[in-house]
Formats: C-alpha cells, structure tokens, sequence
C-alpha cells in the first residue's frame, strides 16, 4: 500500500475476552516488578556500538525499503555502528511498545505518533530530549509540534505527512452541475441538492470512531481558531465548553439532520472499504478522509482514480468563524525518538543517525518515491513524474502554507480523554447524545483522566 | 498426592498468583509507566459512580439472560432432534455443526459484510424481493444491535450445545424408555419424566458453559460493533478492554476484571451447588 493506511486504529484485533483478562492480569505482574526494581540500562539488551530501532508498518512497503536502505547507508559511512532495526505490525505495536516502556526495556530508536502518548513517556522520563538541534530547520514548522514539549524537542518525522480533506466523485458533481462547496452554508445546500436527486451526499465509515472526528477538528477549526483545540489537548478546565466546541457539535448535528450521510453511517467501517466503496461507485458523492484515501482508492478501483475523477479539497469555511481556511488537520507525520534508558554511546549513534541520515534530502527523495509526502522543507519539486504527483504536490504546498496544522485529535490528547472522546462524539453523530451532555462528559474526564 | 505437585505449580502460578495481582492492582492508579500510585479505595468508587460501567453491567446482564434463554431451548430441540439414529438426522446433524467449525474473527466479518446497509446480502435481498423488513441498520440501530449480537453469537454457540445434548441423550439408557412405554407414558410425559430428568447434568453442564462463556463474551462485539452504537453492546468485558488497552488506567480496568472472575467464578460454583451436581450421583441405572 501507498501511504499507512489506517494509521489511527488502535489496539489489537481478535483478542478473545479470556485472553484480555489474562493479559491485564499478566500485565499487574509486570507492572510490580517494573515498579520496583531498577531495570538493566541497556535498551532493548544491545551492547556497545549497536542500537535497537522499532518502527511500524501496515505490511511490506515502498517505504519499509525506504528506511532499510537509509540504514545500510548510515552504517556503511559510519563504520562500526550497528543499526538493528525491527518492523511491528501497525495494530500491536502501541502494546507493545507501552509494555517496553513501562517495564524500563524500549529500544534505543521508537516509533511514535506523538502527541498525548509521547507526552505520557516525556512525563514518566523515558524520553532523551533532543534539545534544539539544528536540523530542526529542516522541516516543515507545522510538522514538529507532536513531538515538541515545553519547548523541547523530543523526536524526528520518519515518514511522511497526512492530512485531511474532502475527496469526492467528479462524475457527480458534474452530473449535477456542482461545484465543490466553499463554505458550510454552501455544503449544507450541496446536500440537499445530491439528496433530491437519491445520491447519498456524504460517506462516512463512524463504526470506526476516527473519522467523525475529522468533523470536529475542522469545525472547531474554522469557527474558533487552532488555539481552541490547543486549549483542549493542554486539559484547560472547562475547555470543552467553548463556543466553539459547541458550535461545531450543533453544526454536525445539523448535517446529521439534514441526511447527510448514508444509511448505517453508525455502523460502517473505513478498514472494510465500504465507505470508499460508496464514493467510486457513485452512490455517494464525498468523503471527508486523511490523504491515505487516494492510495486506498486507488487499490480498489485504479481507473477511477487514473481516470481523474477523484477530486479533492479542503474543508470549508464557516461563515462568522475566525479560523484561516487554509488551516489544516490530520497526522502531521510520524516520528521516531530516543529512549532516555540507552546508553549515552547508543544515544549518540542515534543522534547522528537523525542528523545525517533522516534529514538528508537523498531520503525525503526517497519517501517520495515511496509514495510519502515528506515534511522536510523545499521538497516540492521531488514530486515531478511521481504516478500521483498532481495530489502529492497539492498536499505537501498545502502543508507548506497551512498557518495552522491540528494533529489528531485521538493521538494528540492523553488516552483517557481520547477513548471517551470517541466514543461520546459517535453518540453525537446518532443524535443520541446533546453537545452540552457531550462537554460536561468530556470535562470531567480531562478533569480526572489526566 | 506427589503427583498434585507440578499441576498445582502451574495453576499457583498463572491462575493464583495473576489473579492476587490483579487484586492488588485494583487499589493503585499505573498507566504502564513509571511506578504505580497507591490510590486506596478510588478505583472501586469508581466503579460505582461510572455511568459507563453501570450501562456495561446492564448490557451484560441482557446478554447473559438473552444468551440463555435463547439458545437453551433450541440447542435442547435439535440435540434431541440429532440424537436419533436414522440417516438423514446425521446429514442434518453435520449441517447444524458447521458454524463449530468456524474460527469466531471469521464468523463476525462474515455476518458484518452480510449485515452490511449499503453493500450486504440482506439489503440486496430486501431489495429483489420487496420484503423491506430486511433493511435494517441492524449494526447501528442503538434499539436493534443487541438482538443480532445475540442472535449471531447463538448461531456460533447453539451447535456446540446441541451436541452436548445429543450425547447426553444418546447415554439415556433405552430401557427406561421401554418401562414407561410400558406404564403407558405418552410422548411428551418421556421427555418430561425420563429425558429431562436424565439430562440433568447435561442442562448444568451446557447452562454453566453458555452464562460464564457470555459473561466474558468479547471477540464478535469486538469485532463487529466495538460497543457501539454508543455503548449499547459495550460488555463489561469489552468495558475493561477499553479501559485498560485504550485509556491506560490499569488500576480500574483490574477493578473490572476482579468483578468479572468473582461474577464468573461465584455463578459456576452457584450452579454446581445448587443443582446437586458437585455430588455427581448418578441416576442411571445399573450405576452405584
């Protein structure tokens, strides 16, 4: 696959209930020796010049070769340092690394989202700060917030960028005579107008939670401005309750109302391909998705995405908001840090496999090639004779001038506010639950779950 | 008793020794890092003050009942049905067992494709033959998804149960069906004074494997719905998933596991107890 594509889908898979009882129960076994004693200081067992590096994938990728090869050549001009790396399937890897964590035993080289785990790390001191290296420079400044903490940094992107937009069927709109709508008034008439002609206006896939959110991150966006969402994920008292949020909440509402969204939205989940599905099938007429979608599509049907009718745009405008259109939401990208148990010649090697290696333009060019939007700065023009290069370009310019880039919202707050959050918001999208109800639910868990 | 020796290690250590853990993990506040906090009393006030919690307790409850009360007269019906020695009833017999077969991820992607509002095979039905009932958001109706989670984790179940019945009948010894013959015993008075009665194990046994078994259910409501819509299939077990995996709240999500063994382990002994099973006495004839 082109881009990681359910980058957001937490947990394992097919755990059986008894398996679960018996992993917590394993787990409070762990989790009293690791409370106890102190842990070996090697990261991961490896010894003197040789660190350990985790980092995840969806299966066998472009861009797994991509960071394969960049190690070869790290070690060949670095003679004597020794890489070993390891890549973990996508969905077991945050309880696998959280297990590593917590009983003092990460490799030297993580894998993170960043946001409101790492902070979780950072907090228990099991993250080396980077400090501010020069290469920050190198990267795109919006792209660097996830892993940032009081002023500190605390990782490096590893791949590449992926933000959201609207994508839809162009063979609808034109058969309606539609232009992409500009602003939420705009969108909301857009649907009435597919809904009086029995196409389904929007796809959504909220069985899965995430993509629901994408709403909210726009709309609280477009209304209030990025320092809202700011607000929120530094668990400020009272902080869902702003206008905004609220604002947003009954304006999803409203576009529940309105019937915006197939039959069984509630239900529906982006990993099956449903939801694609109903876009290039033409039964519905947009989706609102992080940009892996293009890839996704074009794995399930490549001619309609060769064919160009696959359209994209950014999110629209609320009128009365102050938020910049051109902000952006979604992953910034991924990252890799450094555990504060390695040694302080592992912590070295690895340094200078961040600065030499994964700031090299030779390795922005090659997660082009590897169908990745890279952060790094001034790279807009790898993207000539990419197959997807018209979107690829698109994307990495809007990264480039976005004024703002919200990170996800489910990774970028603290587990125990994002779970609730989800799953609450799904309740707002059935109209089963108020936004008023939504905010005081949610205030309290940032009040008590941080 | 030398021979209790390593069995009974094993059982210490990876049943005894995990769940005093999980007691003790039940009055600390661990998110995986760093030392866990003591917190007393907090993580079970918790439990009852959370509203989350509370809907898991009464979702469970439903499942438990509803699994039940479902599948004991059916799995009963056809494991009498099968236990007969013609032919096709062992053709029928090998139809009934093929969702035993089936590993249970396999049996949720099935029903969620076949459930499916926009692309599923119910919906394609509805539409060929008129019949508009089957077009329902049966994975996302808050008033409706309950049911077909009960209805597709009976459909995994009933087959294993049925068998169960149908090996208990097959041991009921015939000469005790020949001396109510004999008495006069209509149909209907043998499944009640000599069937049922024989089958009593059976019954206990089946009963204690379907409430423990959907008091922990997890994988197909997992699978299919997460919980949802909202928390409407939100298992307690499920519940402690989230809580644990997804929230990193340890500490309560081991509050949940200790009600859900003591819940599981209280019911098991109950049933036992209460049936006279734990005395085994056989009622067979010819046995001591």
């Amino acid at each position: 696959m082109h881009r990681v594509s359910a980058p957001r889908i937490r947990g394992r898979r097919w755990l059986a209930a008894g398996a679960a009882v018996a992993t917590a129960v394993v787990l409070a076994a762990c989790g009293s020796a690791a409370g106890g004693g102190k842990t070996s200081a090697s990261g991961g067992g490896a010894k003197g010049k040789t660190v350990t590096m985790w980092l995840v994938t969806t299966g066998p990728s472009p861009a797994n070769t991509a960071v394969e090869n960049l190690v070869k050549s790290f070690e060949k001009s670095h003679p004597g340092d020794h890489i070993d790396y390891n890549f973990v399937e996508n969905q077991s890897y945050k309880q696998k690394i959280q297990l590593a964590m917590g009983a003092g035993n990460a490799p030297t080289i993580f894998w993170t989202w960043g946001g409101g785990t790492l902070q979780q790390y950072i907090k228990a001191g099991d993250v080396a700060s980077l400090g501010h290296p020069s290469w920050m420079s190198d990267f795109l400044p919006s792209s660097l917030g996830a892993v940032t903490d009081q002023g500190k940094l605390y990782g490096i992107p590893v791949e590449g960028t992926q933000p959201v937009y609207f994508f839809y069927n162009k063979q609808i709109f034109s058969k309606y005579h539609l232009t992409f709508p500009k602003t939420w008034n705009e969108l909301l008439s857009t649907v009435k107008t597919l809904k009086s002609h029995g196409v389904t206006p929007i796809s959504l896939a909220e069985g899965d939670q995430w993509p629901g959110l994408m709403y909210l991150e726009y709309l609280t966006d477009r209304i209030g401005g990025p320092s809202v969402a700011q607000a929120l994920q530094s668990n400020k008292k009272g902080a869902w309750s702003n206008p905004a949020v609220t604002k947003a909440l009954s304006d999803i509402q409203q576009l529940v109302r309105a019937g915006a969204f197939q039959s069984g939205y509630d239900s529906l989940k982006f990993s099956g391909g449903g939801s694609d599905a109903l876009v290039y099938s033409g039964k519905a007429a947009m989706q609102l998705m992080g940009d892996w979608d293009i890839s996704s599509i074009l794995g399930s049907d490549p001619s309609f995405v060769k064919g160009g009718n696959l359209g994209m745009a950014p999110f629209p405008t609320v009128a009365g908001g102050t938020g910049n259109p051109a902000d952006l939401a979604g992953n910034t990208a991924s990252y890799v840090s450094i555990s504060s148990k390695a040694t302080a010649t592992q912590k070295k090697i690895a340094e200078e496999f961040f600065a030499d290696a994964l700031t090299s333009p030779s390795y922005a060019k090659s997660e082009v090639g590897a169908g990745e939007v890279p952060v790094t700065k001034g790279a807009s023009p790898m993207f000539a004779g990419q197959s997807l290069a018209s979107y690829d370009k698109t994307i990495y310019n809007s990264v480039e001038h976005a004024p703002s880039f919200q990170y996800s919202w489910d990774q970028a707050m603290t587990p125990q506010v994002a779970n609730v959050m989800l799953t609450n918001l799904a309740q707002v999208f059935e109209l089963s639950e108020t936004p008023a109800k939504f905010e005081s639910l949610l205030n309290n868990q940032a009040a008590s779950g941080s | 008793m030398l021979g209790a020796g390593p069995p009974m290690l094993l059982f210490c250590l990876f049943i005894v020794v995990p769940m005093i853990a999980a007691v003790l993990m039940s009055f600390v506040k661990w998110n995986g890092l760093g030392a866990p906090r003591w917190a007393g009393g907090a993580n079970w006030a918790e439990f009852f003050s959370d509203p989350v919690a509370r809907t898991s307790v009464e979702v469970t409850v439903k499942l438990v009942v509803l699994s039940y009360v479902v599948q004991t007269p059916i799995s009963l019906g056809l494991g009498l049905f099968t236990a007969g020695r013609q032919r096709y009833k062992t053709v029928y017999a090998t139809i009934f067992v093929l969702p035993l077969l089936m590993s249970t991820a396999g049996i949720a992607l099935l029903w969620e494709s076949l459930l499916d509002p926009n692309f599923g095979a119910l919906t394609a039905l509805s539409k060929s033959t008129g019949l508009s009932f089957l077009n329902q958001n049966w994975l996302g109706d808050p008033h409706l998804t309950l049911y077909v989670v009960v209805a597709i984790i009976a459909w995994q179940f009933i087959p294993f149960h049925t068998l169960l019945y149908a090996v208990g009948r097959r041991q009921v010894p015939q000469a005790l069906y020949e001396a109510a013959l004999l008495d006069g015993a209509s149909p209907w008075q043998m499944l009640w004074r000599v069937t049922l009665p024989q089958l009593r194990y059976t019954i206990v046994t089946s009963g204690i494997l379907m409430i423990v078994g959907s008091l922990t259910y997890f994988d197909i409501i997992y699978i299919m719905t997460d919980g949802g819509p909202g928390y409407t299939t939100r298992v307690l077990s499920l519940d402690m998933y989230n809580v644990a995996f997804l929230q990193d709240q340890y500490g309560y999500a081991s509050v949940l596991a200790v009600i859900l063994s003591v819940v599981g382990i209280a019911i098991a002994i109950g049933l036992v107890r209460f049936s006279g099973f734990a005395s085994m006495a056989s009622q067979q004839e010819g046995a001591a």
